[in-house]
C-alpha cells in the first residue's frame, strides 16, 4: 500500500456535550475510539493516515471539562482547559508559577490557544521515526529505528531506554510531577486519582503508550495540592527555536527552602526518557543541604548517573547537569 | 485467523513483525487440553506395569548391579535445572506481558536467554565428549521400540518387546523436539540481541535485511509458543506418578536397581560390571 | 546617467502597493483559492524509496472505484527537450564568472548579451543547474571528456524515482479523500537501486552511486569518481582531505605565491546544511482547458518567464496557454518559472476533456518536491598580510547536488569571495555529488549565503589575530568602484597563456560607504568593546559582516497605455512574489510622465491581459532590469505625449512638459493644455506608433503579442531596455549584530541587528526595509536552525514538517532590527536602482556566525545550523568542537 499523507481517512465523529455521554461512547466503542482534545497531536496522526480509528470522540463541546478552580489552597484544572488559560490564570500564576511558565513555553501561541492541559500530558511521543509511521517497537513492531549506528537521534532518550528511545515531549508534565499533582481518570463511572508520576509509563512496562490511559479511560482533571504553592519554583526549557519547538531538555523544580537550606524538593526533567524523569536521587541528596554552588555541583553529578547517550544526544548529559544547577541556583548570582 | 502480524517497512514493503499472539493462546490451550486428555485417559484406562514377578526374577539374576544406579551425573543435572530455570524465565518474561501482566521484561528475558544459550553450548560439548552421545537420539532402529512404547502408553505395560536403553523413547523424542525448537529459538534470539541494547552486542538492527528479520522474528515466536506446549507436557509427565522415578533421578541423580531393571533394557544400557558409579 | 539624487516625486516614497489591501484582508486569491464547476482533484503517489525503478503498476482496483477519473504517469508527458548540457550554454566573456547562480536561469540574458525570448528549454528554465555559471560550464568542458549519453531531464512524474518522495503517478478523483483512498489501492512494484545521502559516502571506494550513470556531475553529464583509501581515512578521522581529486577547477593568480606572502594562514573544515525553500504557499496548481487553450492558476515567481517553461512541460505552444498567478506566497528561488508539477493538473485536465483539475500540494509534499539549497562539505584556507590584506584563498567545496544535475552553488561561492575580498590569488576546486535527496535549485542568493557563512568568520578571526579592526579589514579588502573579480577555468593543455584573460567587473560597489554608515549607526567603536565580555552565564558577541550578490539584468521590455479616461495603465510581466518590485518599478513610468500615482493602475498576473516580456523574478534582477525598461518606456510615452501635444497645440515636442495628467507648454502649467485622456483619444485617431499599431521590431515576441492585444486602446508607451551597461550589477550589504550566548546551555539570543545596503537609489523604503530584514532573517534561520535531516539507512527524510526543518520564528530574531541604505545611485541605471533580495541574506547569516565566534571563540563553530549544544559542549571541551564535523543531513 503506497504511503499517502495529509488526507484524513474517514471516521465516525462524536461530539458529546457531557462527561457521562463521553464515557458512554468510549465504553461502546472501546479500542476503536480515539479521544481528541485540542487536536494538536490527533490531527497529525489522522492526516498522516497512520492512526485509523473508526470513531473519533471530540471533547471540545464538553464544557464541564474546562476551567480552573480553587481546591483547598491547591487547584483543579479541567482537562480541556487550554494551555493559554493555564498560563494566564491568576491562581496558577500566584500559587504555581512553575506551571504557568511551563504552559507558556509550550509550542506557539496558536497551539496554546487550541492545545489543552489534558492533551499536553497525554500526547504521544514525537520520535520522527515513530511518527513517520515506521513499524517500530512503539508502533507494535520489533525494531527501534532511532537507535542504530546511523540513526539521527539528537532528540532522543538518555535515561531508561528499553528498546525504544523516544522521549516524552511534554512541558507541563514535569511541572505537574514536581508539584505532586494527580490525574483524575474516569472509566465508565469509576473514578481513579492517580499520582502524576505514576500516570506516565516507560517502554519497559508498556512500549506502545506513554501514559497508563487505556481504551475507555478519560482524563477529566488535574489536581494540584497546596503542598508546593508559594515555594521556590524553577522552570526552564532548552530548545532550538524560541517558539514552536519541543524541548531538547526541560526542568521543573519546586523547592522548600528555609533560610538558606533546602528542606525538601521535587525535581523533574523531561525530554530525556520516555516518561518525565524525576530526579529522586538528587532530591534526597540535597535535602537539608545549603542552597549553594557546592550543593548544585554535587546534585548535577548525581542527576546524570546511569545516563546512556546515543550517537547524537550525548549533549543532554551536560545539559541536564547545567539545568539542575540552574534550578538550584534560581535567581542567585553565582555561575558555574 | 491471521497467524502473523504484518507491517509496512519504511520502503512500503510488507513485512511480518511477529507471530500473532493468538498462537500463544492456541499453544497454551492446546497444551492444557492434551494434559487433561492424557490425564483423564490414564485415570480411567487399565494401566499395567511389568509383572513384579519378572522384575523379582531379574533382580535375582543381576546380583552384580549396585543398589543405586546413577542415571544423571551432577553436571548433567545442573545443566538440566539451569536450563529449566532459564526456560521458565524466558517463557514467563515473554508471555506474561502478553496476557496483561506488564513489567520491564526485556532485560530478564535476554539475560535468561544468554544463560540458556551458554548452558546449551556447554551441554553440546559435554554430551558430545563426556556422555553417551547416541543414547539420546532417535533413529529408524527405534521403530520397533516406538510401536511397543505406544502400546505401553496405551496401558499395555505387560507386552513383551524392546525396552528402552538409558532414555525412554518418549524422552528421546521430546529431546529431539527441544533440540529443534531450542536451536531455532536460540539462534533467532541471539540475532535479536542486536536489536536491543545490552552489554554484549552493539545495537545494530541493520545486520540483516528487513525480510531476514521477518523470518527471524516469526521463527522465534513460533518456537517460543511451541515451547509453551512442550514445557506444559514436560512438567506434566515429570509429575505423573508412573514417571516420578525419572523426575527423582533428575533431582538426586540415581535410580534403584529395581527401577533400572523394571524400565530399562540392560542390554542397551549396560550397568553391570562397572567400576562404581560413572559420573555423567 | 544619474550622478546625484534627482528630485523624484514617487521614487523613494512609501505608498500603498496595489496588492496590499487584498492581501491583508484575505481577498487575494492564490492558486488554491480558485474553484470551478465540476472541479476534481489529484493526489500524488510519492516514491517510498530513495532510488528504484518502477517494475509494475496495477491501478485496476483504484480505477474501478466510483468517482475515480484516471491516473497520470510519466509516459503521459511530452518528451522533455534535450538537456542543456548538450549544446554549450551561452557565456559572456570566455571563462568569465557569471552573475552567480540564481541570477540567470536559462534564457536569462547572458552577461552583457542581448535578451532573447526564452529558448524553449522549459526544463532548463526550471532548474537552478541550467544556469550554472559560464565559468564553471567552461571549467567542466576542460575537466573531463564527455561520458555516456546525455542525462535524462527531470519531469514531473517518473518511473525511476531518484529520491524519496519523488512523484511517480497522480490519481484524479472527485475529492482528495477519494483520490487518497484510491492511491492506497494501487499495487506498485519496485526494483531497488543503490542510493546515497551523504556525498562523502559516494566518494568512498566501493561506495554507492546516486545514479546508474555515475556519482558526480561532470560536463556534459556524469562520471564516477572515487577517492583514495587515504582520503577516506582522513575523513574517518574527521578531517577533510584537501588534496583529494576534484571535478571543477577555477583559479586566478598564483596560489602558492599568495600563501608564501601571507603572515597569517587560517584553515578550516566546513559543513553547511541543505535547506528546503519552504515558501508559505506550496506549489499548488489548478488547470482547465477551454477553446483549445490551457488556463492554469499557479504559483510562480515570474509570470512572463513562466509561460515558455510551462508550455514546454505541457507540450503546447506559448499562445495556447493562459497563466494566472496574481499572488504568490513566496518562492525563494523554487518557483522561478513556476514548478514542473504544474503540468500535472494541466495534463490530467486534458485527459478529462478539459475538466478543471486542482492539485493541492501539502507541506510534506512541498518538502520533497519544493527544491532545496545544496549543503556543502568542504575546506578553506586563507592567507593574510599583517595589515589584514587577503593574499590567497584556496577552497574545496563538495555540494550535495541532488540527483538530477549539477547545481553549482559552490562555484558561485568562490566567485563571490573573489569579488568581496578582491583576492589576487585564489583557487577553487569542487565536486557536485549526486545525492538521492530533493533536487536543489537556486535558493535566495544561491552560493551567496553559503559564501558569507563560510568566509566571513575567517575574516573576523584574522582581524582578531592580527589586531585589525573588523570593519577596517573589510574595507581594506572590499571592492570599490568598478571592481574586477572572478575566477578562470584552466586553459587547455598546451594552449598559450594570453596576456590578459578577461574577468568581470561590477557596475558599482559602495560597500565601504555601507560599512562606514553602519559603523556610525551601530556605534561600532563603542560596542565592539563589549565583545567577549561575560556577565553571569552570558557572553556578548559583537560583529560585522558583509554580503554581496547579483542585482540586475538588462534587455527587457516595458508596456503601458494612457486610456481615453485619463488613466495610465502599466502592464507588468513581473510576478508578484511579495517583493513589491511589481509596482515599485511601475512607478518609474508614472514618474517619467509626472503622473499622480492615484491615476495609475498596474496590470499583472494574467497573461490574457497583455503582459510585456520581463526578467525573471530571481537573481535580484527585477528592480534594476525594470527600472531601466520602464525608464525607456516612460521616455517613449513622454516623447509621444509631447509629439501629440506639438501636433495639436503647435511648437516642437520638446517645448512641452507634463504634470497631473496634463500636457502643457514648459513653464506654463496654467496655460493651454491637453489632458492625457484627450491625448489618448488623439493617439487612437493617429494610430501607427501612438496606439500600438506599430511597435519597435526589437521587442520580445511576448511584448509584441501583448501590444497587439491592446492596439487602439489609447496612447501606448512601449520600449525595450537598450541602455548600455559596462559590467555586472551587484548589490552589497554591511550587517552588524550583537548576540548573547548562555555558556551553560549554549542557548543564544540575537540582541540587535542592523543591515546597511548598497542598493543604489531607494525605490520604496518600506519594501527595501522588508527585504533587508527579510533576507537577514532568512540568513539567521540558516545559521540557527533550518535543516533537512535524513535517515541514511533508508534514505528517508526525517525533517518533513515545518516544526522539524525549523525556519526561524519571531522570537529567534532580535526585537530590534534596523536598516539603512547608502543611497548612492548605480551609474549604469538612469534611475540608479539595484536589487536587494539576495544581497541581504548572506550578510545576515554571516554576521551571526561572526558574532557567535566573537563570543565563544574562533574555530568553535564549523558547521551550521548552530545548535545550542554545539556551543555548550565545545566550551566545556576547552573550545574544541565535539560535534561530527563532516556528516551531512543530520
Amino acid at each position: 500500500m503506497p504511503p499517502i499523507r495529509d488526507v484524513m481517512p474517514a471516521f465516525e465523529l462524536f461530539q458529546p456535550a457531557t462527561v457521562a455521554d463521553t464515557l458512554g461512547i468510549l465504553d461502546r466503542h472501546g479500542a476503536d475510539a480515539w479521544i481528541m482534545a485540542g487536536g494538536m497531536d490527533t490531527f497529525d496522526w489522522l492526516k498522516d493516515r497512520i492512526a485509523r480509528p473508526k470513531v473519533v470522540v471530540d471533547l471540545s463541546a464538553v464544557t464541564e471539562l474546562r476551567g480552573i478552580k480553587d481546591a483547598g489552597g491547591g487547584i483543579e484544572i479541567g482537562a480541556m482547559t487550554t494551555l493559554t488559560e493555564v498560563a494566564n490564570n491568576g491562581l496558577v500564576q500566584e500559587r504555581f508559577p512553575l506551571l504557568a511558565q511551563a504552559a507558556l513555553l509550550v509550542a506557539s501561541p496558536q497551539i496554546r490557544n487550541q492545545g489543552t492541559a489534558g492533551g499536553n500530558v497525554s500526547q504521544d511521543a514525537r520520535c520522527w521515526y515513530y511518527r513517520a509511521g515506521w513499524p517500530c517497537y512503539r508502533a507494535g513492531g520489533n525494531i527501534c529505528y532511532a537507535d542504530t549506528p546511523t540513526s539521527v537521534n539528537r532528540e532522543h532518550a538518555i535515561f531508561d531506554a528499553d528498546r525504544c528511545v523516544a522521549v516524552n515531549p511534554s512541558d507541563t508534565a514535569p511541572a505537574l510531577i514536581a508539584l505532586d499533582a494527580s490525574m483524575v481518570v474516569k472509566t465508565g463511572g469509576q473514578d481513579r486519582v492517580i499520582p502524576a508520576e505514576e500516570f506516565f509509563v516507560g517502554p519497559g512496562v508498556d512500549i506502545t503508550r506513554l501514559t497508563m490511559l487505556m481504551p475507555g479511560d478519560l482524563l477529566t482533571a488535574i489536581r494540584i495540592p497546596a503542598t508546593w504553592a508559594g515555594k521556590a519554583h524553577y522552570f526552564e526549557k532548552v530548545r532550538d527555536r524560541q517558539v514552536w519547538d519541543f524541548p531538547l531538555v526541560n526542568i521543573a523544580s519546586a523547592m522548600n527552602v528555609s533560610g538558606s537550606t533546602i528542606a525538601d524538593s521535587r525535581m523533574v526533567v523531561n525530554g530525556v526518557a520516555a516518561r518525565p524523569y524525576r530526579l529522586t536521587a538528587v532530591e534526597a541528596a540535597i535535602k537539608g543541604k545549603a542552597r549553594d554552588k557546592a550543593t548544585a555541583d554535587m546534585a548535577a553529578e548525581i542527576a546524570v548517573r546511569g545516563a546512556a547517550p546515543l550517537r547524537h544526544n550525548a549533549y543532554k548529559i551536560p545539559l541536564v547537569k547545567a539545568l539542575v544547577k540552574r534550578a538550584i541556583r534560581g535567581d542567585a548570582e553565582w555561575t558555574s | 485467523m491471521d497467524f502473523l502480524t504484518w507491517a509496512r517497512s519504511p520502503w512500503g514493503d510488507t513485512i511480518a513483525t511477529h507471530i500473532s499472539w493468538s498462537l500463544f493462546w492456541a499453544a497454551l490451550v492446546g497444551g492444557l487440553l492434551f494434559l487433561l486428555g492424557h490425564g483423564g485417559y490414564m485415570l480411567f484406562s487399565q494401566h499395567r506395569r511389568r509383572d513384579p514377578a519378572e522384575v523379582d526374577r531379574m533382580e535375582a539374576e543381576h546380583k552384580g548391579l549396585p543398589a543405586k544406579i546413577e542415571r544423571h551425573g551432577i553436571v548433567a543435572r545442573m545443566f538440566h535445572w539451569i536450563m529449566a530455570a532459564s526456560m521458565l524465565t524466558l517463557l514467563l518474561t515473554a508471555f506474561l506481558p502478553i496476557v496483561g501482566i506488564q513489567f520491564a521484561w526485556v532485560q530478564w528475558h535476554w539475560i535468561a536467554g544468554m544463560l540458556l544459550t551458554v548452558s546449551i553450548l556447554f551441554h553440546i560439548v559435554h554430551a558430545t565428549f563426556f556422555m553417551d552421545f547416541w543414547s539420546i537420539w532417535v533413529g529408524p532402529k527405534d521403530i520397533p521400540e516406538m510401536k511397543i512404547e505406544m502400546m505401553r502408553e496405551m496401558g499395555r505395560e505387560d507386552l513383551a518387546g524392546p525396552r528402552p536403553g538409558k532414555y525412554p523413547l518418549g524422552n528421546r523424542l521430546y529431546h529431539l523436539a527441544v533440540v529443534v525448537a531450542g536451536l531455532v529459538v536460540i539462534a533467532s534470539g541471539v540475532l535479536m540481541m542486536w536489536r536491543i541494547r545490552n552489554s554484549i552486542t552493539v545495537r545494530n538492527p541493520y545486520i540483516m535485511s528487513d525480510l531476514a528479520w521477518s523470518f527471524t522474528y516469526v521463527a522465534h515466536g513460533l518456537m517460543g509458543v511451541g515451547f509453551v506446549g512442550l514445557v506444559i507436557a514436560h512438567i506434566y509427565f515429570a509429575l505423573r506418578p508412573e514417571k516420578l522415578w525419572i523426575t527423582k533421578a533428575m533431582v538426586f541423580g540415581f535410580i534403584t536397581r529395581r527401577e533400572y531393571l523394571e524400565f530399562h533394557d540392560p542390554e542397551r544400557w549396560a550397568q553391570e560390571n562397572k567400576p562404581g558409579p560413572k559420573v555423567a | 546617467m544619474a550622478d546625484s539624487k534627482p528630485p523624484y516625486k514617487l521614487i523613494g516614497q512609501n505608498y500603498t502597493t496595489p496588492d496590499l489591501v487584498a492581501k491583508v484582508t484575505g481577498k487575494a486569491r492564490y492558486a488554491e483559492d480558485f474553484r470551478a464547476d465540476g472541479m476534481v482533484f489529484v493526489k500524488l503517489l510519492l516514491s517510498p524509496r530513495p532510488h528504484a525503478r518502477v517494475v509494475s503498476v496495477d491501478a485496476s482496483a483504484a480505477l474501478a472505484m466510483p468517482g475515480v477519473h484516471g491516473i497520470l504517469r510519466a509516459s503521459d508527458f511530452p518528451a522533455p527537450p534535450p538537456p542543456p548540457g548538450a549544446p554549450p550554454r551561452p557565456a559572456g566573456a570566455p571563462g568569465a564568472p557569471a552573475p552567480p547562480a540564481g541570477a540567470a536561469p536559462a534564457g536569462a540574458p547572458p552577461a552583457g548579451g542581448v535578451a532573447a525570448p526564452v529558448a524553449g528549454a522549459p526544463v532548463a528554465a526550471q532548474s537552478g543547474a541550467q544556469r550554472a555559471t559560464p565559468a564553471t560550464a567552461a571549467a567542466n568542458t576542460t575537466a573531463a571528456p564527455p561520458a555516456g549519453p546525455p542525462l535524462a531531464a527531470e519531469i514531473a512524474l517518473t518511473d525511476e524515482p531518484l529520491y524519496e518522495g519523488e512523484p511517480i503517478l497522480a490519481v484524479c478523483a472527485d475529492s482528495e479523500e477519494l483520490a487518497a483512498d484510491a492511491i492506497e489501492k494501487i499495487h506498485i512494484e519496485f526494483e531497488p537501486l543503490p542510493f546515497v545521502i551523504d556525498p562523502l559516502e559516494s566518494l568512498r571506494p566501493g561506495g554507492p552511486n546516486g545514479r546508474t550513470e555515475g556519482n558526480v556531475f561532470a560536463a556534459p553529464n556524469m562520471k564516477t569518481l572515487k577517492w583514495t583509501a587515504a582520503d577516506m581515512a582522513m575523513i574517518d578521522q574527521g578531517k577533510f582531505p584537501s588534496g583529494a581529486e576534484a571535478i571543477d577547477n577555477l583559479s586566478i593568480g598564483d596560489i602558492e605565491k599568495g600563501f608564501k606572502e601571507a603572515d597569517l594562514i587560517i584553515e578550516r573544515d566546513h559543513q553547511q546544511q541543505t535547506t528546503p525553500h519552504m515558501p508559505l504557499e506550496s506549489r499548488t496548481a489548478m488547470a482547465f482547458w477551454k477553446n483549445g487553450k490551457l488556463y492554469l492558476h499557479g504559483s510562480t515567481q515570474s509570470v512572463a518567464r513562466t509561460v515558455a517553461a510551462l508550455a514546454g512541460w505541457v507540450g503546447i505552444k506559448q499562445d495556447e496557454l493562459v497563466l494566472i498567478s496574481e499572488y504568490t506566497g513566496g518562492g525563494f528561488g523554487s518557483k522561478i518559472p513556476g514548478a514542473q508539477t504544474m503540468a500535472i493538473p494541466a495534463l490530467m485536465s486534458k485527459k478529462l476533456q478539459g475538466r478543471p483539475v486542482m492539485m493541492r500540494i501539502s507541506r510534506e509534499e512541498e518538502t520533497y518536491i519544493g527544491r532545496t539549497r545544496p549543503g556543502y562539505t568542504g575546506w578553506v584556507k586563507m592567507g593574510f598580510k599583517k595589515d589584514g590584506r587577503v593574499t590567497a584563498i584556496d577552497a574545496f567545496l563538495i555540494e550535495q547536488s541532488g540527483p538530477y544535475r549539477r547545481q553549482g552553488d559552490n562555484a558561485t561561492t568562490a566567485n563571490l569571495a573573489s569579488l568581496c575580498y578582491q583576492v589576487p590569488n585564489m583557487r577553487f576546486r569542487g565536486i557536485s555529488v549526486a545525492t538521492n535527496t530533493p533536487p536543489p535549485t537556486s535558493q535566495r542568493a544561491p552560493g551567496g549565503l553559503q559564501a558569507g557563512v563560510l568566509f566571513e568568520p575567517m575574516i573576523s578571526e584574522a582581524a582578531r589575530k592580527l589586531g585589525v579592526d573588523e570593519v577596517a579589514i573589510r574595507k581594506l579588502n572590499g571592492p570599490s568602484g568598478q571592481a574586477v573579480f572572478g575566477l578562470l577555468p584552466p586553459l587547455p593543455p598546451g594552449a598559450p597563456v594570453p596576456a590578459n584573460r578577461p574577468r568581470q567587473k561590477v557596475t558599482s560597489a559602495f560597500i565601504n560607504e555601507a560599512l562606514d554608515k553602519g559603523a556610525a549607526m551601530f556605534n561600532w567603536e563603542e560596542r565592539k568593546k563589549r565583545s567577549g565580555q561575560r556577565v553571569g552565564s552570558k557572553i556578548t558577541g559583537v560583529a560585522v559582516a558583509t554580503g554581496a550578490y547579483t542585482a540586475g539584468s538588462i534587455g527587457v521590455d516595458g508596456l503601458c497605455i494612457v486610456q481615453p479616461d485619463g488613466k495610465l495603465i502599466i502592464h507588468q510581466g513581473i510576478g508578484n512574489l511579495g517583493t513589491h518590485s511589481l509596482s515599485d518599478t511601475a512607478r518609474v513610468i508614472a514618474e517619467m510622465v509626472n503622473m499622480p500615482w492615484e491615476q495609475c493602475e498596474v496590470v499583472w498576473g494574467d497573461t490574457s491581459k497583455g503582459l510585456p516580456w520581463s526578467s525573471i523574478q530571481a537573481g535580484s534582477q527585477t528592480t534594476y532590469a525594470h527600472t531601466r525598461a520602464n525608464y525607456a518606456t516612460g521616455m517613449d510615452l513622454r516623447k509621444k505625449i509631447q509629439e501629440i501635444a506639438a501636433k495639436d497645440m503647435g511648437g516642437k515636442p520638446e517645448d512641452y512638459d507634463m504634470a497631473n495628467a496634463k500636457v502643457f507648454r514648459k513653464g506654463a502649467p496654467g496655460g493651454r493644455s491637453m489632458t492625457f485622456g484627450k491625448v489618448a483619444e488623439r493617439a487612437i485617431q493617429l494610430g501607427g506608433v501612438y496606439d500600438g499599431h506599430e511597435v519597435p521590431k526589437e521587442l520580445n515576441a511576448m511584448t509584441k503579442g501583448a501590444a497587439a492585444s491592446l492596439v487602439g486602446m489609447g496612447l501606448m508607451g512601449v520600449a525595450r531596455d537598450n541602455l548600455p551597461r559596462d559590467g555586472q550589477t551587484y548589490s552589497f550589504l554591511a550587517a552588524f549584530a550583537e548576540v548573547e550566548v548562555d555558556v551553560e546551555t549554549g542557548v543564544y539570543t540575537i540582541v540587535d541587528y542592523l543591515g546597511v545596503a548598497d542598493v543604489g537609489t531607494v525605490m520604496h523604503p518600506h519594501s527595501l526595509g522588508g527585504q533587508i530584514h527579510g533576507g537577514g532573517i532568512q540568513g539567521i534561520g540558516h545559521v540557527r536552525s533550518q535543516k533537512l535531516v535524513y535517515d541514511p539507512h533508508y534514505g528517508a527524510a526525517l525533517a518533513k514538517r515545518l516544526h522539524h526543518n525549523k525556519p526561524p520564528t519571531m522570537l529567534d530574531i532580535p526585537l530590534k532590527m534596523e536598516w539603512a541604505a547608502v543611497e548612492l545611485p548605480d551609474p549604469s541605471n538612469p534611475i540608479g536602482a539595484k536589487g536587494i533580495g539576495e544581497p541581504s541574506i548572506g550578510g545576515g547569516g554571516a554576521v551571526i556566525m561572526c558574532a557567535l565566534a566573537a563570543a565563544v571563540g574562533d574555530g568553535v563553530l564549523r558547521r551550521t545550523p548552530v545548535h545550542p549544544e554545539m556551543i555548550a559542549t565545545a566550551l566545556a571541551n576547552g573550545g574544541k568542537p565535539t560535534y561530527e564535523p563532516l556528516t551531512s543531513f543530520i
